[in-house]
């Protein structure tokens, strides 16, 4: 690969110097002048007809400045359907969107959906007048989940929509030669698996700020986003205005994990209403809306069927997916669940025959889109539940059967039976560095001593493949300016720490102190294009952009300082910051020919960077974890967690673990306690912190993240992205864990999360079933 | 929040006639569950009549029958207090896990108790211990101060000064969290007294109240293992989705069991 | 319904006009432009609005404003100088990868400013307990713990 990153010691983020001292500058800091500040009313029932909106009293209430509605943006013509992807399935059948209007005009399909905007002067006033809001509703049939939306008598969501609320269907790998290997194979295992809702709840409400300016026609917009280029894209598509009218500036954004990637009502609405009044609009969302009405994640029923021989070895995989999408399609939600099902469809392991099938289901319910890992979680949950479930009742023991069955490291790049190629990896020698370190001959004794006090022990083993990144045109530039290098890029962080790495990257390969670097991020009116932050591309994409940006500074470079040294630049040499004669001693530094042609608007070393990546490249990990239930209170807890992951190439080590262990905790939360729960009505149970589980400083554990990386092939840096592996190692982890720890009292199967009150409802039912008679 | 007027009584007195005058005044303590719930326009109050800055309502004093704790006495200062923590050690381990710490620097006694939520934790902590609730009228016994969900012995204008706590021989306080919100699902009191074992549970119910089958056989045998047969007919109790009814039950016995476990 | 309220704040003394019902973080972030101090929930868990009110933390979502006339507040803007040097807390945090976002960091540097004011040298169990108030969502609360407990001070026990 390319030059050694220098080993650096960690000392904080450029970030952190403004984030810990409350300097920050998140959304809802932003203060306009002349703004109003804007309150939604939203649905408060998840199916009906709406037969009337009355906005009088609203409208006349102090400080109300307006109350607007769906007309307000049929007039500016705001309702631009959004785009369906290229979807189709194999019989050329396309993706169902449904038409959707940004505040609801005809009909509400789920709680929350916003419908009327109160703009005030204060925001109190704002709450007052929304009070004052009447909506008159015809009540409709409501379709609560994917196996009522399924169900053969069930009500239409959308008109259009193929049969069963099914917005796609689609099927990959070979269904006669699975049915065949089925019918024929000595041993076969099943599970269905219910991979829960779930809120992302990144601690910042979301909230916006949104204005027009008269003289030049434009829009602009203060939003958490993942990326201002993508932002400016759909809100540009949805209002129907040209993208240079839309300005979407950065801020700092207080977590995103993919939710904050969509293109919201209620920003559309807010721009809408910032050019009916010509005055800026603020809203501030609170937690509840943050919970309802940012897109859920997760949502999808499993289903894994495994064929072996009495040997072990796989001989076929069958897997379903029933995603329930919600009431609308989200930007991003088809593709990742369309994608990832059949990309990972065989995880980290050999098995040659694949058949699976995808459906996608509307619900009253809010839409889902991607949230941390997307839908690559639920891939490898599914797997590796099949695997664990396959060895528990056929009598293998789990590490083994996933050894004989593992893509050997001399196999790659390894291309799957659905087409992934899978880029590099040794899922053995992950698997031999968890062993060798989590003692497993030791785990008899543990349990043992665990049962001793009352608690189930449980040991749960996993192994992953999955994509980061995808192929699509990333620009960067670095430019020489007076005080420094600025490095310019269209990502959006939200935490990771790009202005802390990326610097690195090119201060690394250009010899330069990364101190000296200043990384840029979503300048509004950029021509620079890009794709998101999401999917764990950053450092790949952008930092091989400017990887590609870097090499023609050098090779400029080379040019100045041939000119300097009075000898031809094809002589010339560079290595850590140094410009060389190759056969004398004649040298100048990159730092002095910054400085030497300095002065000017640009700089002669300025450079535009360009870099798609060919394919995913490929990260993986084998984790382990030891749970342990207490059986009095259902109680579990983490005892201790092991993780070793293939990360390609390491550049900055304490970020790295950090975002797996950020990643971790949401899997940890997965599992022990987080749901979106609706009752029948299509109601939110767990609108607020109150019911909805977070994770907190006391469900931490011993953990020990241990590398074994293989460099990708597929890009310059030899990297694989980090950001989602926490997530798609630690949910299949930690519910092997404590599936292991049920199987002891005989319990076969039971869904997430693992609540203290379901672990223990389960524990006494299983024992009563077991007790002699 | 809806608008109201704020009121600032510098004697219980005046706190009594503003709230009793008000069309519908509420009284404010350290308002860690009143000014939620207003924040979620829960309630709608005309006036909120706030106690801070009445003298003389906060501390823990010691009388020959017992401990008086002021009602406006922050949850921190019962949970660090020396004499609390020497006498009854329990009431100063239940003070320590409400909320969370920055909650319990403002929430007071005399509010949680004014406020009754059936999963609080001090209601349980008064009937376990035996406590007798000053107001500005007179004395209540505590198993006769809390009467329902949400609901006390309180009339309009009746203002918490004080409880006073008998200091059993031992105590000791053990409470299960709901995982998301930190209240009750179930927290037992268990009092040694000179009139013998008393057991308060919070959160399985309504409201607060003494387990009696648990305190007679305790009585006979103070040790866990007299409760592992005990049953508890969970068709009174509270069902949600984070604890069944039986679940509920089963923690009315673990927890005192583990309380009775460190004594 | 409005009242006038006097208090301190990072030592500096305020008057503001302010309605009945403003929040003592609406005053903050609003009334005084200090916006390091933010508004994570609805339901006072989350712990993102904490300040020190009185030498306490306290969750500033949750106090009138009227409740805090003739108090002394420091938030994160006042618990280093503008032009440094970082609180040990803060210096900790940056030095541990004890934040990404950033969202939650004020409300948890000052709790646990508070935490190690009232014990300065904590086990990891009572600074697990001691955060109980506050949620992250970014860092898993690994590296938070690690920074706290970087902070304790030894007390040359052997």
């Amino acid at each position: 690969m390319d030059q050694q990153t220098k080993s650096r010691a960690f000392t904080g983020r450029r970030e952190d110097s403004r984030l810990v001292t409350g300097r920050g500058a998140y959304t809802s800091d932003q203060n306009l002048a002349g703004q109003v500040h804007a309150v939604f009313v939203r649905a408060d029932r998840a199916h009906a007809t709406i037969r009337s909106i009355d906005t009088e009293e609203a409208a006349a209430a102090p400080g109300v400045v307006g109350a607007f509605t769906h007309e307000l943006l049929d007039e500016l013509g705001f309702n631009q359907p959004q785009a369906s992807g290229p979807m189709k399935n194999g019989e050329g059948e396309p993706l169902f969107a449904p038409a959707r209007a940004w505040l609801a005009k005809d009909r509400v399909r789920y709680v929350g959906e916003a419908v009327v905007l109160v703009a005030a002067e204060t925001p109190e006033q704002a709450a007052d007048a929304a009070e004052l809001v009447f909506i008159d509703y015809e009540d409709l049939p409501v379709v609560a989940d994917v196996r009522q939306a399924t169900a053969p008598d069930a009500v239409q969501i959308h008109e259009g929509a193929y049969a069963g609320n099914l917005a796609f269907r689609s099927e990959y790998g070979d269904r006669a030669a699975a049915e065949a290997v089925f019918a024929s194979a000595p041993l076969t295992a099943k599970v269905t698996l219910n991979s829960q809702r779930l809120a992302a709840n990144p601690m910042e409400p979301r909230a916006c700020v949104a204005a027009y300016d008269a003289e030049s026609g434009s829009y602009d917009l203060w939003s958490p986003n993942q990326g201002v280029v993508t932002m400016r894209g759909t809100i540009a598509a949805r209002t129907g205005r040209p993208a240079d009218k839309v300005r979407v500036h950065p801020r700092d954004v207080g977590g995103a994990f993919g939710v904050r990637g969509e293109t919201y009502p209620e920003y559309i609405a807010c721009l809408a209403a910032a050019r009916a009044l010509n005055r800026p609009v603020k809203w501030t969302g609170s937690r509840s809306e943050t919970i309802i009405t940012d897109y859920h994640g997760r949502g999808v029923l499993l289903t894994g069927e495994l064929a072996l021989n009495r040997e072990g070895d796989f001989l076929a995989i069958r897997i379903e997916w029933l995603a329930d999408m919600g009431a609308y399609l989200s930007g991003h939600g088809p593709q990742m669940r369309i994608g990832a099902p059949g990309g990972m469809a065989v995880n980290s392991y050999r098995t040659p025959v694949v058949h699976g099938v995808n459906k996608l289901c509307f619900t009253n319910a809010t839409p889902t889109t991607v949230y941390r890992g997307a839908a690559r979680p639920d891939a490898s949950y599914l797997c590796e539940s099949l695997v664990d479930h396959a060895a528990r009742i056929h009598g293998f023991d789990p590490a083994q059967l996933r050894r004989r069955n593992m893509i050997p490291k001399e196999a790659f790049p390894y291309t799957t039976p659905t087409g992934s190629t899978y880029c590099s990896g040794d899922p053995e020698g992950l698997l031999d560095l968890v062993l060798a370190n989590s003692d497993p001959a030791g785990f008899a004794a543990r349990r043992r001593a665990s049962e001793a006090r009352g608690k189930l022990r449980g040991r749960g083993l996993a192994a992953f493949f999955e994509p980061a990144g995808f192929p699509m045109v990333e620009q960067t530039t670095i430019q020489f300016k007076a005080d420094g290098v600025v490095l310019n890029s269209v990502s959006g962080p939200s935490g990771q720490g790009h202005e802390t790495v990326l610097p690195e990257v090119v201060a690394d390969q250009l010899g330069l102190d990364p101190a000296d670097i200043a990384f840029k991020f979503g300048l509004p009116d950029t021509e620079l294009k890009g794709g998101p932050t999401g999917g764990s591309r950053t450092l790949v994409a952008v930092g091989g952009s400017l990887r590609n940006a870097g090499e023609q500074v050098i090779e400029k470079g080379k040019a100045l300082a041939a000119d300097a040294l009075g000898v031809p630049a094809e002589d010339i040499d560079f290595d850590e910051g140094l410009f060389r004669h190759r056969s004398g001693n004649a040298s100048i530094t990159l730092r002095e020919l910054i400085k030497r042609h300095a002065g000017g608007e640009a700089h002669p070393l300025d450079s535009l960077g360009a870099y798609s990546p060919p394919q995913a490249a490929w990260p993986s990990g084998v984790h382990v974890a030891e749970v342990e239930i207490d059986v009095e209170t259902g109680v579990l807890q983490v005892v201790s967690y092991l993780g070793a992951d293939d990360f390609g190439y390491i550049y900055n080590p304490a970020i790295v673990e950090g975002q797996v262990q950020g990643g971790l905790m949401q899997a940890v939360g997965q599992v022990i306690g987080e749901e979106i729960v609706y009752d029948g009505g299509g109601q939110i149970l767990t609108g607020s912190f109150m019911d909805y589980f977070m994770p907190k400083a006391e469900d931490t554990f011993p953990l020990q993240l241990l590398h074994h990386n293989t460099p990708s092939p597929t890009n310059p840096l030899g990297a694989k992205g980090v950001g989602e592996a926490g997530a798609t190692g630690g949910v299949p982890t930690l519910a092997n864990a404590v599936m292991d720890a049920l199987s002891t009292v005989g319990i076969g199967h039971l869904d997430m999360p693992y609540t203290p009150n379901r672990l223990w409802n389960a524990i006494r039912e299983a024992k009563a079933v077991r007790a002699p008679a | 929040m809806y608008a109201f007027t704020y009121r600032r009584p510098g004697s219980i007195e005046e706190a009594s006639q503003l709230v009793t005058e008000a069309e519908d005044g509420k009284l404010l303590a350290g308002g860690m569950t009143l000014i939620p719930s207003l924040k979620q326009r829960l309630a709608q109050p005309s006036d909120l009549v706030d106690l801070g800055r009445i003298p003389g309502l906060a501390g823990v004093t010691e009388e020959t029958a017992g401990l008086r704790v002021g009602a406006m006495t922050r949850h921190v200062e019962v949970a660090t207090n020396p004499l609390v923590r020497q006498h009854i050690s329990g009431l100063a381990e239940l003070a320590g896990i409400i909320g969370d710490p920055q909650v319990r620097n403002r929430g007071t006694i005399g509010g949680s108790i004014s406020n009754a939520d059936p999963a609080a934790d001090y209601p349980g902590g008064l009937v376990g211990l035996g406590a007798v609730v000053r107001t500005n009228r007179r004395e209540i016994e505590a198993e006769d101060f809390f009467t329902g969900f949400f609901e006390t012995a309180l009339e309009t204008g009746e203002i918490v000064l004080s409880v006073l706590f008998p200091k059993p021989l031992k105590s000791a306080y053990e409470k299960f969290r709901n995982p998301a919100s930190g209240y009750a699902v179930v927290g037992s009191m268990v009092a040694v007294t000179d009139g013998g074992v008393r057991v308060g549970i919070t959160g399985a119910a309504g409201f607060a109240f003494r387990w009696a089958e648990a305190e007679a056989a305790l009585g006979a045998e103070f040790s866990p293992g007299a409760l592992a047969e005990l049953d508890y007919d969970d068709s009174e109790l509270n069902d949600d989705m984070h604890a069944s009814a039986a679940y509920r039950a089963n923690l009315m016995r673990v927890m005192t069991q583990r309380a009775v476990a460190r004594l | 319904m409005t009242l006038s309220v006097s208090l301190t704040v990072n030592g500096q003394a305020h008057s503001a006009e302010v309605e009945d019902r403003t929040l003592l973080v609406t005053l903050i972030r609003d009334g005084l432009g200090l916006t390091g101090t933010h508004v994570g929930c609805d339901t006072t868990q989350c712990g993102a609005c904490t300040v020190h009110m009185d030498g306490c933390a306290v969750k500033s979502c949750t106090v009138l404003a009227a409740q805090a006339d003739g108090a002394e507040i420091i938030t994160i803007e006042g618990l280093s100088p503008p032009e440094g040097p970082l609180h040990p807390v803060q210096d900790a945090f940056a030095r541990s990868h004890g934040l990404q976002c950033g969202f939650c960091t004020p409300g948890m540097v000052m709790a646990s400013a508070a935490l190690l004011k009232a014990n300065p040298d904590p086990t990891e169990e009572q600074v697990k307990l001691g955060l109980e108030g506050n949620i992250c969502r970014c860092t898993g609360y690994f590296n938070i713990i690690k920074a706290v407990m970087s902070c304790a001070a030894k007390t040359g026990a052997a």
